[in-house]
């Protein structure tokens, strides 16, 4: 019970982009269409859960004063993986995100999971909470990048939903757009839930 | 050449119902309450006690503090009583009750003589114990600002007639009925002052006062007639010393300290008054006006009248929505009309609804409206919300004691922001902080 | 008559009547034949582009004011409305209504209501509505047009290809293609004369933005092939958006400096920019970009030019 409720304040609560404004450089660049931020999303889960099980295995080996560079190692190491295996197996996706992909390495979501759940957390607990955060990013990754790409080229996922006459609205694909679409809803997300007293 | 100074506004001027009508005697009240305090600095202690009679001209309070001024009856009658009665400036004050037997019995009077056989120290000591003070609205004692500080050198006296506030028409009625009397004392605060030059300002909307003494000064080279553009706040110190003569008076300085001595027109005239026939300053013209005046007008009225007598002698058309002690920018407004008439009242204003409307405050729009007419060229907006948030640093910062709350920011600001009223409470947090 | 209540408040007592819906009230006024000859000058499209502007810039307002539970009574200042008019008046007249209406609803709630509505938005809102059009629909926004809609290229961007200076009578009074405010100089002159003279805006900032960009046009040269102090600041001066800009745009109470100093360099900065953009960027137009940027350092020109106790004297 306790791990699912770890599992769900991860996607909910304390979804890391509309929540925590956890891991921006990523959520602004890539959300241009919705399939980039499923990828992207999926990538950073795997890197997520990965490092997150193996820190919490290694947390009584890690020496205090240097565990900010044992992190980074570990995720390196798990990060270079993902980028391969990507590589090899979906290859347009893997040339659409770029130099994002190396650059989960400093994605502040893994590395503050790190330091704030892994290092003080069980195994099982962490594993959850990788899962959790991870695939509260993607769905976050996912909303945005759907809105933008329905707005800025009329599609999801491609596929063209909207009306013939349609002409897309290319700020919102552009940089800017990303700003202006992830504000709007984070605003609706804050409106919406209920206020704490 | 109509000289003037930056900023300033226009609002209407709304002097027509008095400018015209001659100065006239009110009736003495049956009772007056005469405050112990009716300048700048400390209060008197009475000389007086219940019971006793006192004659019109007896002074019946004196305070020995150097910033005061004493203050005489100005009916003859018994005391009735010496208590807090309610001020002119919003708090109480202990007056002097006195019941009037109407007999309008005066003290023995000592003229003064003649000018020229006045030293500038004698002078001095009759003014103070004619109890003179700034007629015009401020209150400083007349006699303090003779006396300048160590290392000041004064070279002029100034004589306000601006009348800039609107609906106020005491002042240029005195320039035009009592011109000699104003004349001769500019001259009076000329040789106390120990200066040889004088200047009267008056805006151009009275030229017929500006006529009138011009006529009255003509043989005296020293003394200058300066007609002033029409545009509140001519009358205040900083500006008209500006406007008539081009000297700025530098941030947290005095006019005296560019050697400038301002005074109203009408504490010249109380100041040639008393050393013509003695009788010390005991009562003053007000202009009582506003839209719920049956007969408005321009009132010689004894000190310590209450408003109610005054409103009564003139009659109510409808029920006041404000009433105001001096003028609708700068005067105060009064919670009751059990309030007595000081040495510094310049008029009563009995305004209605539509005169005064209260408007409901919005957010700045950073228009800038008050920026451009702020005569002290300070920043309203902003210290405003500073003193609103409680950021008193940074208002002090901005020069918020630099404000002479002449409340033009806030008759121009089109979101009705009580800016004055913000930064005067920045102001009164700051001064108490000094302390 | 006894006296039973008084009214007691600080100073002062009056009040100038002015207010944001009465400064409003005189834009409109001062917008209007500027308006009134873009519809006789481009066609009976053009009034609908400007009504649509206005009627969902308030129906905006209104909407957002109900979903902020905000007093719908702001609604009657009438800011939104000139929001509404001004981004009309920066578009292209052949614009389609869907753009109007996607442009006037941003204006409202992007440009303005998500920093808090009036007084707090940083940037002008229309022509933040502006920028969001040319950057989504470049092609809608640059489709210029002349009489009757049909195709046309605008002094500026006629200039920039072959040199060609039309008559400065044309320019001065707006037989031109251009956006739909921007073509009647003339006109928008007498405007801005009669908001200056309501004191509804101040003389600084049009006038030292409208006089750097002359100075500056004259003196640079215009790319490599021509020569210093050769240009035509008079060409510049009457063709593109510069003076609906520099007397509308740049005015704005809000996001234009409070300091009287800071306004001269809110014109300058502007001018400066303009004539940057026009001479050596990739846009032949760069009014609004200037304005926007200005815009952005609005707050630090306050900061700076207020100093400490800069008013005393």
């Amino acid at each position: 019970m306790r791990n699912f409720r770890v599992l769900m304040s991860g996607i909910i609560d304390e979804n890391p982009t509309f929540r925590l404004l956890l891991g921006m450089c990523p959520t602004l660049a890539v959300s241009t269409a919705a399939f980039n931020g499923l990828g992207m999303g999926l990538a950073a889960t795997a890197v997520l859960l990965a490092s997150n099980v193996l820190i919490s295995l290694m947390k009584p080996v890690i020496p205090d004063k240097i565990r900010i560079p044992c992190y980074v190692v570990v995720i390196a190491t798990f990060v270079t993986m993902v980028d391969m295996v990507m590589g090899a197996f979906v290859p347009d996706l893997h040339s659409v995100l770029g130099i994002f992909i190396p650059l989960i390495v400093v994605n502040c979501i893994i590395l503050q999971r790190a330091e704030a759940f892994a290092s003080k957390n069980s195994v099982l607990s962490s594993a959850f909470d990788g899962i959790g955060m991870g695939l509260g990013f993607t769905l976050a990754l996912v909303a945005l990048s759907s809105v933008r790409e329905l707005l800025g080229a009329g599609s999801i996922f491609g596929v063209n939903i909207m009306w013939h006459s349609f002409e897309p609205m290319r700020l919102m694909v552009s940089p800017p757009g990303a700003f202006i679409g992830l504000g709007l809803i984070i605003g609706l997300i804050n409106t919406l839930r209920p206020k704490k007293a | 050449m109509v000289k003037s100074f930056p900023g300033g506004i226009h609002p209407p001027y709304r002097k027509e119902a008095t400018s015209a009508l001659a100065i006239e005697r009110m009736n003495p009240p049956k009772t007056v309450a005469i405050p112990l305090q009716q300048h700048i600095g400390s209060r008197c202690d009475p000389l007086v006690a219940v019971g006793d009679r006192v004659l019109m001209g007896q002074k019946i309070g004196d305070s020995s503090a150097p910033i005061s001024a004493p203050v005489h009856s100005s009916v003859s009658g018994k005391v009735t009583a010496i208590e807090q009665r309610p001020h002119p400036n919003g708090r109480t004050v202990l007056s002097v009750v006195i019941a009037n037997d109407f007999q309008d019995e005066m003290v023995a009077l000592m003229p003064a003589p003649k000018l020229e056989q006045l030293t500038a120290e004698q002078l001095t000591a009759l003014i103070r114990e004619a109890g003179i003070v700034g007629m015009g609205g401020g209150g400083f004692p007349t006699h303090a600002k003779l006396k300048p500080p160590q290392g000041v050198v004064l070279d002029a006296v100034l004589l306000n007639g601006a009348e800039c506030e609107p609906y106020l028409t005491t002042d240029h009625r005195v320039m035009l009925e009592w011109s000699a009397d104003v004349v001769y004392g500019l001259r009076c605060l000329m040789k106390a002052a120990r200066v040889e030059k004088g200047y009267i300002g008056i805006e151009v909307n009275k030229p017929d006062a500006i006529e009138a003494l011009k006529a009255e000064a003509k043989d005296y080279s020293s003394i200058e007639i300066v007609s002033l553009a029409v545009k509140y706040p001519q009358g205040a110190e900083i500006q008209l010393i500006d406007a008539c003569l081009g000297r700025k008076v530098p941030s947290g300085k005095l006019p005296l300290h560019v050697g400038v001595v301002v005074n109203n027109v009408h504490t010249a005239q109380a100041v040639a008054k008393s050393l013509r026939t003695g009788v010390p300053s005991i009562e003053r013209v007000i202009t009582v006006a506003g839209n719920c005046m049956e007969r408005p007008g321009n009132l010689l009225v004894r000190v310590g009248t209450t408003f109610a007598d005054i409103l009564a002698d003139r009659g109510l058309k409808c029920e006041p929505y404000k009433l105001i002690s001096g003028g609708p920018m700068m005067g105060i407004a009064m919670y009751s009309a059990d309030v007595a008439v000081c040495k510094c009242t310049s008029g009563i204003l009995a305004l209605s609804k539509d005169e005064a409307t209260y408007r409901i405050p919005g957010n700045c729009v950073r228009c800038a409206k008050c920026v451009d007419v702020c005569p002290m060229l300070l920043h309203p907006t902003f210290i405003a919300q500073y003193a609103e948030r409680g950021m008193m640093e940074r208002a002090e910062e901005y020069g918020a004691v630099d404000c002479r709350e002449c409340g033009a920011c806030t008759y121009v600001c089109p979101v009705n922001l009580p800016l004055t009223q913000h930064i005067r409470l920045a102001k009164s947090d700051i001064y108490a902080k000094r302390k | 008559m006894e006296i039973k209540r008084l009214a007691v408040s600080s100073s002062p007592h009056l009040h100038s009547g002015d207010s944001v819906q009465s400064a409003m009230l005189h834009v409109l006024i001062a917008l209007a034949p500027a308006a009134a000859f873009a519809v006789y000058h481009f066609g009976l499209h053009v009034l609908f582009v400007l009504l649509t502007g206005m009627a969902v810039a308030i129906a905006a307002e209104a909407l957002i004011l109900r979903l902020v539970k905000k007093p719908m009574t702001a609604i009657r200042d009438g800011s939104a409305a000139v929001t509404g008019l001004l981004l009309a008046m920066n578009l292209p007249a052949g614009i389609p209504l869907w753009t109007i209406t996607i442009g006037a609803g941003l204006a409202i709630g992007i440009g303005k209501h998500v920093f808090g509505g009036l007084g707090h938005n940083p940037f002008n809102p229309a022509l933040v509505a502006r920028a969001i059009l040319l950057v989504s629909w470049p092609e809608r926004m640059t489709a210029w047009v002349g009489p009757m809609l049909i195709s046309a290229a605008t002094p500026l961007s006629e200039f920039r290809t072959s040199r060609i200076v039309p008559a400065y009578g044309d320019l001065l009074f707006g037989f031109k293609a251009g956006s739909i405010g921007e073509i009647a100089v003339f006109l928008l002159l007498l405007g801005g004369a009669y908001l200056i003279y309501r004191r509804i805006i101040d003389w600084k900032i049009p006038v030292s933005f409208i006089g750097t960009v002359a100075l500056l046009t004259y003196i640079l040269p215009a790319r490599e092939q021509s020569s210093y102090f050769a240009g035509n600041p008079l060409f510049h001066v009457l063709s593109g958006g510069l003076v609906l800009g520099a007397f509308f745009m740049a005015t704005d109470w809000t996001t234009s400096p409070v300091t009287k100093r800071g306004r001269v360099i809110m014109g300058v900065g502007c001018g400066i920019l303009t004539s940057v953009i026009r001479l050596y960027g990739g846009m032949p137009e760069g009014v609004s970009y200037a304005i926007l940027i200005m815009n952005g350092l609005t707050p630090l020109i306050d900061r700076y030019t207020l100093g400490s106790r800069s008013g005393a004297r």
